[in-house]
């Protein structure tokens, strides 16, 4: 995206001056998001306790004897969970919206239930399933006889296994709104011209899904790279440590924690993925090519697999079973429970409603619920927003726009609690009073969640071609009424997965808040957090399914208005 | 400074056990909290189980003082005030931990102020300079799962703990506190002295023990849920809270076990000091130490009794390392040091 290689011709003043308002405008408010905190983590990493300027937290992280078994399993992990996440997600998503396969509906619901459901609570459900007493063990045991294990969930397999699940529903959500508006005439033509299905899926649809499955496969891949859950809960016991354990173990190791070296390591991770980026924006440079939502007609027609379909089904089946029944099942077994053990004839005679009679009977949770639910709908909808004018700007090659789309990459680079540091400092500094209000975690969410607002943004308007707009124009548009009226109806349904997808994850996410939340603007991710660590498991299943469940219907409102709506247009 | 002191707290103190009821509360902080009308509350301990029933008596008692809490583990509430208070906009005014009080002092953010309700403690849970009070007592013992390891089979000294038959079998957490691996290494350390403590480690490394990033209360529900037999630093209450609902859990008495404190303090530059003195001085009370009892944890007032006796080195008769919070402190660097070491 740094090369610009076709600057429009303006075609009036006005346009112009339009534009380039707008640019400025946005380039404004990005840096004051963006910037304050990259300039603490670039100071912070080079001085000293004194205020001196130093390389010492670059020679030590340089020094560390773990740093090559540490950034191998980062890059190992990373890897690993971008192909499992793009596989699995990826495969749904072509049955799904590109196939007559039949129980297509088990797909969304495992999606829009998975992403409703807190990190920690799907961690701690796979980590019930499959650890050294989980069932999956036990079975194994019973049936061999064997005293070990059949998996080890906690090695990096299991890291990958686990950390490629979380994110194979964003995948599914991402690619299927790609997938929805590609426009099927190649593939089609493809057929006709004798091309097997699979031979037209690699031939065709892959080629032309490229930069949307670059953009995801980096997404996945830079996320699992800073991911701290996992690595946390399941790394760290299995002693696989990658580089965010280490940054945590070490600002754990003394109070106050060393902050020098932990942003010495995230200007490291910067420079790493600005590498990255940058190798993405050559790839990206001809993303016109892939445009198909031309000014013809773009009706997708789904393949007809024939008896393979069941084989589909089959797919979309076990994906249901494996990432929400299995989970679920064993989360309602715990909320039962006086205290977590695994499944067995003897605890049926224990089971006791209290963890629900707990949760349901506090007012404090009621509080929370509202707390988070305004953070989170507050922070999705400034972010689609903003992002949806700069994905224009980037996708139509406006002067300025690479800079801007730059800024809104950036926190992509952040580790969360390294971004609710630096955020907490800045607003401590500052003269404005939202420090310990829901206001500080909003604008937190708001850079953390520019990055993925952008791929939304930015992978939906590539498809649209620019002819839709001259043609508004040509018929007396603005370029903004053009937007208005002809490329937001059109890229509405990946703004609804967008602003849905944020929402979800700002409801669920939990670094954040909890160094930024006060008295009065605690989350239920941060409740949560407590019950797990205070080993209040059993409750902590009854709130997290019951919280789910809210997460679930408000996810199911929303996807049924959103595809009527865009239905509608 | 002598850290082995192998005195159970109580029996010294058993002696100071009176029947008098409480002092009250100097009158002038009553007005003074009641005019300031709120306390913001840092804490380290459940809300569940000992903040929502304190807070409830409180306001109770104290009518037109609110209270706002934040929980968060001891770390992140010493970063929090710490920055808070760089910024001019301190927000605690009482907090506890653990390890916090001592860090915030050496940063001066700590008011040195005695609560009537522990003038007559002893040293050892209440500071002479009132830089901390002791809320309540922990003692970190291993504890097992009783399905796992047949009672009476379990290992009962610190050699057992070598025997190759618990390899891979043992767990603890990895964090920098008294609670976790550093804390047993500094109380193998503090019990053996340097030289063999260090061999006793280099042997017990070899055991590969799993460091979990948990606190020590979810530690002991793994065990509990069968992913590992045996945690080698949980706290003993917890085994006794767990087995009261029907757990397979147990705790060892391996001597010398080790004694902390959870303490609280007073914010320096608090926006509601004497609201903040009025609610410490409360958590102390008999009142406010009942709660620690109904909770089963072990309340460091020495007017009131443990649920459960024996479960303190006194009452238990057994051998404890008692470490106050400024040896901790002092410690707990060299410990983590010799943890990585070995353990990372």
């Amino acid at each position: 995206m740094t090369a610009v290689d076709r600057i429009p011709v303006p075609r009036s003043r006005e346009r112009l001056t339009q534009t380039t308002v707008a640019t400025w405008v946005l380039a404004a408010v990005l840096a004051v998001l963006v910037v304050p905190p990259l300039l603490l983590l670039v100071v912070g990493s080079m001085t000293g306790p004194e205020g001196d300027v130093t390389v010492r937290y670059f020679a030590r992280v340089f020094q560390d004897r773990r740093l090559a078994e540490s950034l191998t399993n980062s890059i190992l992990f990373a890897l690993g969970s971008a192909t499992v996440a793009l596989v699995v997600g990826g495969s749904i998503a072509w049955i799904v919206e590109r196939t007559n396969a039949p129980l297509k509906a088990l797909a969304y619901l495992t999606t829009i239930i998975s992403l409703g459901t807190p990190y920690v609570l799907y961690v701690s459900a796979w980590l019930f399933l499959l650890g050294k007493a989980g069932p999956v063990n036990s079975l194994w045991r019973d049936l061999t006889g064997s005293t070990d294990v059949l998996i080890n969930v906690y090695s990096l397999g299991g890291m990958v296994m686990v950390e490629g699940f979380l994110w194979s529903p964003l995948v599914f959500l991402l690619m299927g709104a790609t997938l929805r508006n590609a426009n099927p005439e190649l593939e089609e033509a493809a057929r006709m011209s004798g091309a097997t299905v699979w031979e037209t899926i690699r031939r065709v649809t892959l080629r032309l899904s490229l930069p949307s499955l670059l953009a995801l496969a980096l997404l996945v891949f830079i996320r699992a790279l800073e991911g701290f859950e996992v690595p946390a809960l399941v790394g760290l016991p299995g002693r696989v440590n990658v580089l965010t354990t280490d940054i945590f173990l070490d600002m754990h190791a003394r109070v106050p924690p060393d902050f020098g070296h932990a942003s010495a390591y995230s200007v490291l991770l910067l420079i790493v993925v600005a590498v990255l980026l940058g190798f993405y924006g050559r790839l990206s440079r001809s993303a016109e090519r892939f445009a198909t939502i031309t000014g013809k007609g773009f009706r997708p027609r789904p393949f007809d697999l024939g008896r393979g379909r069941f084989l589909a089904a089959g797919i979309v089946a076990l994906n249901f079973f494996l990432l929400l029944v299995a989970p679920t099942a064993i989360l309602v077994w715990a909320s039962f429970l006086p205290f977590y053990q695994t499944f067995r004839v003897r605890a049926l005679s224990r089971l006791t409603l209290h963890n629900y009679e707990v949760v349901l009977g506090s007012t404090h949770y009621l509080d929370l619920v509202r707390n988070t639910l305004l953070i989170a709908a507050g922070a999705a909808t400034v972010t689609m927003a903003i992002t949806l004018i700069v994905g224009w700007l980037a996708a139509r090659r406006r002067a300025g726009a690479w800079l801007l789309d730059q800024l809104a990459t950036v926190p992509l680079v952040f580790p969360g609690i390294v971004l609710g540091v630096a955020v907490m400092q800045i607003f401590l500094r500052l003269p404005i009073p939202i420090y310990g209000t829901i206001w500080i975690i909003m604008w937190a969410f708001v850079i953390r969640y520019l990055p993925y607002g952008m791929r939304y943004s930015y992978a939906g308007m590539l498809q649209v071609h620019r002819e839709l707009e001259e043609a508004a124009g040509v018929s007396g548009a603005s370029q903004f009424e053009a937007l208005r009226r002809v490329v937001v109806p059109l890229l509405t349904p990946a703004l609804a997965a967008g602003w849905l997808f944020i929402f979800l994850l700002g409801a669920r996410v939990l670094s954040l808040p909890i160094l930024l939340a006060g008295p009065d603007s605690q989350t239920i991710a941060v409740a949560m957090y407590d019950l797990w660590t205070n080993g209040q498991g059993p409750e902590l299943a009854a709130l997290g399914l019951l919280w789910t469940v809210l997460m679930t219907a408000i996810a199911a409102a929303f996807h049924v208005f959103a595809r009527r709506n865009s239905i509608a247009t | 400074m002598m850290c082995r002191r192998l005195i159970p707290i109580l029996a010294a103190i058993a002696a100071l056990a009176w029947s008098g009821s409480a002092r009250a509360v100097d009158q002038a902080i009553v007005d003074a909290a009641k005019k300031e009308g709120e306390v913001v509350w840092y804490t380290t301990l459940i809300i569940d189980q000992y903040v929502r029933p304190t807070v409830a008596g409180f306001e109770k008692k104290y009518p037109g003082i609110k209270v706002r809490y934040v929980r968060n583990n001891s770390t992140e509430t010493t970063i929090k005030i710490i920055n808070e208070a760089k910024a001019g906009k301190l927000q605690a005014d009482l907090f506890d931990g653990t390890n916090t009080s001592e860090v915030l002092k050496k940063e001066g953010l700590v008011e040195a102020w005695k609560p009537d309700s522990a003038k007559d403690w002893p040293a050892d849970v209440a500071d002479p300079q009132g830089w901390w009070v002791a809320t309540n007592v922990y003692v970190l013992t291993p504890g097992y799962n009783t399905d796992l390891i047949k009672p009476g089979t379990e290992p009962k000294t610190y050699d057992d703990l070598l025997d190759p038959k618990w390899k891979g079998k043992m767990v603890w957490n990895g964090s920098v506190s008294s609670s976790g691996g550093p804390g047993f290494v500094g109380n193998v350390l503090i019990s053996m002295g340097q030289e063999k403590g260090m061999a006793y480690l280099q042997k017990l490394a070899g055991q590969r023990i799993a460091n979990l990033d948990v606190s020590a209360r979810q530690v002991m529900d793994q065990v509990i849920a069968g992913e590992y037999p045996l945690a080698l630093q949980i706290f003993n209450h917890h085994t006794v809270i767990s087995a009261k609902k029907g757990a397979p859990s147990a705790w060892i008495k391996m001597e010398p076990a080790m004694v902390v404190l959870q303490v609280a303090s007073v914010a320096k530059g608090a926006a509601h000091p004497n609201a903040a003195k009025l609610l410490l001085d409360y958590m102390v009370s008999d009142e406010g130490q009942k709660f620690f009892r109904d909770a089963d944890y072990l309340p460091a007032s020495p007017r009131v009794e443990a649920p459960d006796p024996t479960l303190k080195p006194e009452g238990g008769h057994f051998k404890a390392n008692v470490v106050s919070p400024g040896e901790l402190e002092d410690r707990m660097p060299k410990w983590k040091q010799v943890f990585d070491q070995y353990f990372r």
